[in-house]
């Protein structure tokens, strides 16, 4: 029993020891922020650091939000606010002055704490051990919280009692630091009260319905190419060999040319079975992330391909899986119909969201009715709320645009 | 016969195109949608036409529409409605004016030329053909307490056939009986039904459409 209470102790402390060194983290980050609201503060005066503000307010959010994160993962959730308004408006809302009284605290108070917390164990060590090495330190010299200089043996005996002395401190003292620390946090970083939580959950409804929406959209797109491309073509290739075994009995030569044809329908309806198959979800985005699919992408391309990928995190799969699909397709485009000699392909991450370029030097005039393809790619990402982009002027260049609200 | 195609996918309109033209038929028009289908009818008169269910715009149920308003416009036009999947809603759209001179049949059977042959023919004299998985399907369904369910496997086949539009030499020959044999399970299917003999002309009909309401 004794045991056991030891190991929750001991644990006890090591959790503490974590907390303290999480809160220091977002301690530092905090204090550079208040130097840069300073600056910006100041200059706002003069009219130049209005500029400055919104990304105050920006860094402001992210800071906060990152000290939601690490409380959350101690104790209860602290659910985050609406999204920042654009521009300066984002200094209108009250929740984010709040965040930034958070950060005065955290960055002076909440410092502090963190680096008492942490020193008194440091020290305690310290303290603990010295009989072991005080002899190789110069006399005038002293551990850490020994405000007395030690001159022997006993003395250094007499500091490891008085280490042991604050180790015992530390264990009961520092869970009350931690708390202490995070009350300023879970008070001003928390929905402030009264604020009405329902407008969050309209919101959270709201994107919850549009991914379910895009979800049955991406359904009827399958169902849809399935139906328009390989169903057909297979049931051509049935007709088609129905049609040349009649004829083989009136006159053979007529059956070649419908065989040609059966034939040809039989590799229309494998073509479009890959698309599809393709379209749906390329198991190489699980292993190798966007950047890596669309390398592979680039490979295969016979046009030779430039690719300029930077994507600072990944977002929701069936996201990646679209832009992917976009990518293959436009360049079967490329190589298919734009005779062009170099393609460049661009993804980035902007604001949310996913940002695809692609840009051939062949000679232009794409259209969208002429059954290349872009329909199908147009379907996909409107079916997950993004926009398209195609200008094609007759000699080229042709570049489509497409954006994907990331989802995440 | 004339025949008017409405078929959106353009492989699959020549294709059956080719197939009729070759079984030297007329085929006096083939399109590509409603519109264009309806002025193809208003235009040749045509005796049959085949008509795919689902057609721009909204590639839903445009071939069904289309089919019923032609038969409005030219009463007595017969129709054999293609359809990639098997949709009872469809079906019971269709035959809901009455099953004459209406078939209904999956694309893909189109590849049995001649039953394919066969059913449009049936079709363009008045008669009816609907495909084998409608019927199936009706079939396939639970229903303990009804008439139906008091049937021989043997009168099913005979009257899922019946239902497919067939006559009585036609189901003889796809079972491999005599037609005197099939005489006898048809008598007794009336028997279970029910159906007094007095109104004989309606009994073989009456025995389809309740097969086919179940």
């Amino acid at each position: 029993m004794i045991v056991d209470a030891l190991r929750r102790r001991v644990y006890a402390a090591v959790d503490t020891l974590e907390r303290l060194v999480g809160g220091l983290g977002t301690a530092v980050l905090a204090l550079a922020l208040m130097v840069w609201v300073g600056v910006v503060a100041v200059t706002s005066l003069a009219g130049v650091g209005l500029v400055l503000a919104p990304s105050a307010a920006r860094g402001v959010r992210a800071v906060a939000d990152r000290e939601r994160a690490r409380l959350s993962r101690w104790g209860p959730e602290i659910i985050g606010p609406e999204p920042l308004r654009p521009g300066l408006r984002a200094w209108r809302d009250p929740v984010v002055w709040r965040e930034l009284a958070w950060v005065a605290e955290h960055a002076t108070l909440g410092f502090a704490i963190s680096i008492f917390g942490l020193t008194i164990p440091l020290a305690a060590v310290q303290d603990v051990t010295y009989p072991l090495w005080w002899w190789t330190v110069s006399p005038n010299s002293a551990p850490g919280l020994v405000f007395w200089s030690v001159h022997s043996q006993l003395d250094a005996l007499g500091v490891a009692l008085y280490g042991l002395a604050w180790l015992v401190v530390g264990i009961f003292v520092g869970p009350l630091l931690v708390r202490t620390q995070a009350w300023a946090g879970r008070r001003l970083l928390a929905p402030p009260p009264g604020t009405d939580l329902s407008l969050r959950i309209v919101e959270l409804t709201a994107t919850r319905a549009a991914a379910l929406d895009a979800h049955a959209a991406e359904l009827r797109r399958i169902e849809r190419s399935l139906h328009d491309g390989a169903q057909n073509r297979l049931v051509a290739v049935s007709v088609l060999l129905g049609a040349a075994r009649r004829a083989v009995a009136r006159d053979p030569a007529d059956a070649g040319e419908l065989l040609d044809r059966a034939q040809e329908a039989a590799e229309q309806a494998l073509a479009e079975l890959r698309t599809v198959v393709r379209g749906i979800l390329p198991p190489v985005l699980d292993g190798r992330g966007l950047d890596g699919a669309l390398a592979g992408l680039a490979a295969d391309c016979v046009v030779p391909c430039r690719l300029d990928v930077d994507l600072p995190r990944r977002c929701a799969v069936s996201v990646e899986a679209t832009a992917y699909f976009v990518v293959a397709e436009s360049l079967t485009n490329v190589t298919k119909h734009s005779g062009a000699t170099a393609v460049q392909v661009t993804a980035r991450m902007e604001d949310q969201t996913l940002k695809l370029t692609i840009e051939d030097n062949g000679r232009g005039g794409a259209d969208e009715s002429g059954g290349s393809g872009i329909t199908g790619i147009r379907r996909r990402v409107e079916a997950y709320d993004g926009t398209l982009t195609l200008t094609s002027p007759a000699g080229g260049p042709t570049t489509m645009r497409v954006e994907l609200p990331c989802g995440l | 016969m004339r025949i008017v195609i409405a078929e959106d996918d353009a492989l699959l309109r020549e294709g059956l195109a080719l197939l009729l033209r070759a079984e030297s038929l007329d085929v006096v028009a083939t399109t590509d949608g409603p519109d264009t289908f309806l002025a193809a009818v208003d235009e040749h008169k045509p005796d049959v036409a085949i008509v795919d269910v689902r057609m721009p715009p909204t590639h839903t149920d445009e071939g069904i529409v289309a089919a019923v308003e032609a038969r409005r416009r030219l009463p007595g036009l017969a129709v054999l409605v293609l359809s990639a999947y098997v949709e009872q809603a469809f079906a019971t759209d269709l035959l809901a004016g009455g099953a004459a001179g209406l078939g209904y049949l999956l694309k893909e059977r189109v590849g049995r030329v001649e039953q394919f042959l066969e059913a449009l023919h049936r079709v363009a004299d008045g008669g009816t053909a609907v495909d084998p998985e409608v019927v199936g399907l009706l079939l396939a369904r639970n229903r303990p307490d009804d008439a139906l369910a008091r049937l021989s496997p043997r009168e099913r086949d005979v009257l899922a056939l019946m239902a497919e539009g067939l006559g009585n030499t036609a189901i003889a020959e796809r079972l491999v009986v005599t037609e005197g044999a099939v005489h006898k399970h048809i008598r007794s299917i009336f028997a279970k039904l029910d159906l007094a003999p007095d109104d004989r002309a309606d009994r073989r009909v009456t025995a389809v459409l309740r097969y086919l309401r179940q």
